[in-house]
C-alpha cells in the first residue's frame, strides 16, 4: 500500500514537473492543449493511448460526475483516475485485491492502479456512497 | 477511518470484483441445449414414472451408519459447530471492525453458499452443526408445546427472505453491525422457537436448516426406510421433499433472489436507483420491492404452471404446486452454483484466512480463466434445468391423468425454459 501510494505520488510529481509549469496543486490535463515544445517524457502518452485507461472524476458540492460509468480495460493495464474534489473522501477500487485511495479537497489528484484478476471492478466513493464506474477487466 | 461497525458498501458486503459476464455464444449454446432437451423429454422420454422416493438406495457398510449416528459423533460435531459459532461471535464483536473481520465472509459465503455445497454432498448437515440445536440439547431439550403444523415452512421462507433482504436490499450489507443484529435476532427467534415448540421448530422454521433440507434432496447420499445410510439416484431422492405449506415460497425466494442479485448488478438498474432514490431509505424500499417482485414472479409462474392441467378436481389441483415443488430444487442449486461459485471458492479461501488470522494468498484460478468459468456456469444452469425438467416430467406422469399428461406438462416446461433463459440472459449481462 505504501509503495503504491508513494508511486502514485512520484508519478503525480513527475507529471506535474512535465506539465505546464504551474507550481500549485493544479495539474491541468494529461493531454495539454498547447502544442508548444513537445516534452519527450509526454510522448508515450500520446502515441499509445490504449495502454492506459484514464478518466476524470469530479466531486462538487456532494455531486459526483460521472456515476455508474462503464469502462473496459485489460488485465495489468494501468488505470488512472484524475480526481477534482472539494471534499475529502475515500476511493475504493473493488478489485482482487482491493485498492483504496484517500481523496483530499483539491483539484488534480491522480491515482493509479492495475487490476490483475479479471472481473467487473466497481470504483466507489466511500463517504458519498456512490458508484463512480464499473471497469470490466478482461 | 471507517465509522465503527461500517465496512465498505458493496454488493454482498464482501468487496472484491464480480464475475465477468459470460459471452453471448455461451449463453446461446446453453439456451439451445436447454430448449432442445426440454422438448425431447416431454415428447420422447419415458411414459411411465420411473423415480420412486421409496426405492431403497445401495446400502453403505453398516459401520458408516453406526459411526454417523453414534451419540459421540453427534455431540462432537454439534459442540464443534457451537465452538465455531462462539469463535465467529467473538471475532464479530472483538475482532478488527473493518474489512479484516471474517464475519461477512462467514455469513455470506460459508453459511449461505457453503451450506448448499455441504448439503449437496453430505445431506442435511445443518441439523447436526446447528448451534441452536446443540444449545437446546445441552439445556435438556424440553419444549412447551408442539409445532403448529399449519405454519409449515412459512417461517423459514420469511427467514430466508430476511437473509436475502440483508444481502441485496438493505442499505449497507457489509456493515458488521447489521450482520450482528441479523444474527442476534436469528438466534433469539430460533432459540425461543426451539424452547417453545421443540426441535421441530428448527426443522421447519430455521431458514438455514430448511435450505439445507431442500438442497440435500438432490444429494446421492440418503437414508433408506430402515435408517441405513445409502447411496442412490438423486432423482429417487428428490420427490421425498416434504410437501408442507410454504415450500413453494421457500424455493421462490431462493431462485428469485439469486436472479435479482444478477439483475441488480446491471448498470441500468444502478443508474435507475441512484437517479430515483433521494435517500438510502428510498433506495432500500425500491430494492425491497424489486426483490419481492422477483420472488413473487417465480412463485406465481410456478404456481400457475403447476395448476395448468386438465382432468383433475379442485382439491387435486390445489395440491399440485407443492407436489411439483421438488423439481425446482435442481434449478435453484444449478443457478446458485453458477452465480456464486467464485464466491464460494475465492471468497471462501479469503474467509478461512481471515478466520485463522493467516496471511495466505488466495488462488484465483477460476477468475483468471474466464472461459473455464463461463463454461462451468452455463453447464450448471443447463444441468440444473435438465434435472428439473426430468424430475417434473416424471412427477407429472405420476400425478396427471393419462389423457392430460402431455398437455399438462407443457406450461411447466415453458416456465422452466423461461427461468433458464432468464438466468442465462442475466449471466450474460444483457
Amino acid at each position: 500500500m505504501n509503495v503504491r501510494a508513494s508511486m502514485v505520488v512520484l508519478m503525480a510529481a513527475a507529471l506535474l514537473a512535465a506539465g505546464c509549469g504551474d507550481k500549485g496543486q493544479n495539474y491541468t490535463e494529461l493531454t495539454p492543449s498547447s502544442a508548444t515544445a513537445a516534452n519527450p517524457s509526454e510522448l508515450p502518452d500520446h502515441q499509445t493511448p490504449p495502454d492506459r485507461l484514464v478518466f476524470r472524476l469530479q466531486i462538487k458540492e456532494g455531486q459526483v460526475t460521472p456515476t455508474n460509468k462503464q469502462f473496459q480495460a485489460a488485465v495489468g493495464q494501468p488505470i488512472i483516475i484524475r480526481v477534482d474534489s472539494d471534499a475529502a473522501d475515500e476511493l475504493h477500487v473493488h478489485s482482487n485485491p482491493e485498492h483504496s485511495f484517500k481523496i483530499e479537497a483539491g483539484p488534480g489528484q491522480l491515482f493509479q492502479f492495475t487490476v490483475d484478476v479479471p472481473g467487473k471492478v466497481d470504483v466507489e466513493l466511500h463517504e458519498l456512497d456512490k458508484t463512480v464506474a464499473t471497469i470490466t477487466v478482461r | 477511518m471507517n465509522p465503527v461497525g461500517s465496512v465498505t458498501v458493496v454488493a454482498h458486503g464482501l468487496g472484491g470484483s464480480a464475475d465477468l459476464p459470460i459471452p453471448l455464444t455461451y449463453a446461446l449454446i446453453g439456451a439451445a441445449w436447454a430448449l432442445t432437451f426440454t422438448f425431447a423429454v416431454v415428447a420422447l422420454a419415458w411414459k411411465r414414472p420411473r423415480f420412486d422416493p421409496d426405492k431403497p438406495g445401495r446400502e453403505l457398510p453398516a459401520w458408516v451408519t453406526t459411526a454417523v449416528d453414534a451419540p459421540v459423533t453427534r455431540w462432537a460435531v454439534g459442540l464443534i459447530g457451537l465452538a465455531f459459532a462462539a469463535w465467529v461471535g467473538l471475532a464479530a464483536f472483538l475482532g478488527p471492525q473493518n474489512s479484516e473481520n471474517p464475519l461477512p465472509g462467514v455469513f455470506y459465503v460459508l453459511m449461505w453458499v457453503g451450506l448448499v455445497a455441504a448439503s449437496l454432498v453430505l445431506g442435511p448437515v445443518w441439523r447436526v452443526i446447528s448451534p441452536v440445536r446443540t444449545v437446546h440439547r445441552i439445556l435438556g431439550g424440553r419444549s412447551l408445546r408442539s409445532y403448529p403444523e399449519a405454519l409449515g415452512y412459512w417461517p423459514a421462507a420469511l427467514g430466508l427472505f430476511a437473509f436475502v433482504w440483508l444481502e441485496l436490499a438493505s442499505p449497507d450489507p457489509g456493515s458488521l453491525a447489521a450482520i450482528r443484529n441479523w444474527l442476534l435476532i436469528y438466534l433469539v427467534v430460533t432459540l425461543a422457537g426451539a424452547f417453545v415448540c421443540g426441535t421441530r421448530w428448527c426443522a421447519r422454521a430455521d431458514p438455514f436448516e430448511v435450505y439445507g433440507i431442500v438442497v440435500s434432496r438432490l444429494s446421492a447420499l440418503r437414508r433408506n426406510p430402515d435408517g441405513c445410510i445409502a447411496i442412490g439416484n438423486p432423482f429417487d431422492h428428490l420427490p421425498s421433499l416434504p410437501v408442507r405449506p410454504g415450500i413453494v415460497a421457500v424455493l421462490s425466494v431462493l431462485l428469485g433472489s439469486t436472479a435479482f442479485d444478477s439483475f441488480s448488478a446491471r448498470p441500468q438498474w444502478r443508474t435507475f436507483i441512484s437517479d430515483t432514490a433521494g435517500s438510502a431509505a428510498t433506495a432500500t424500499l425500491i430494492k425491497t420491492a424489486g426483490l419481492l417482485v422477483f420472488a413473487g414472479v417465480v412463485a406465481a409462474t410456478f404456481w400457475l404452471a403447476a395448476r395448468a392441467t386438465g382432468g383433475v378436481d379442485r382439491q387435486q389441483r390445489r395440491a399440485l404446486p407443492g407436489q411439483m415443488a421438488h423439481s425446482l430444487i435442481p434449478i435453484v442449486v444449478g443457478y446458485v452454483f453458477a452465480h456464486y461459485l467464485t464466491y464460494l471458492i475465492e471468497r471462501g479461501q479469503q474467509t478461512v484466512y481471515l478466520l485463522l488470522g493467516m496471511d495466505g494468498n488466495v488462488n484465483y484460478f477460476l477468475s483468471l480463466h474466464p472461459s473455464v468459468l463461463s463454461t462451468l456456469k452455463v453447464a450448471f444452469v443447463v444441468a440444473g434445468h435438465i434435472a428439473g425438467v426430468v424430475a417434473a416430467h416424471d412427477r407429472a406422469l405420476r400425478l396427471l391423468p393419462k389423457a392430460h399428461q402431455l398437455t399438462g406438462q407443457l406450461a411447466m416446461m415453458l416456465v422452466m425454459v423461461g427461468y433458464t433463459f432468464t438466468g442465462l440472459y442475466l449471466l450474460f449481462g444483457g
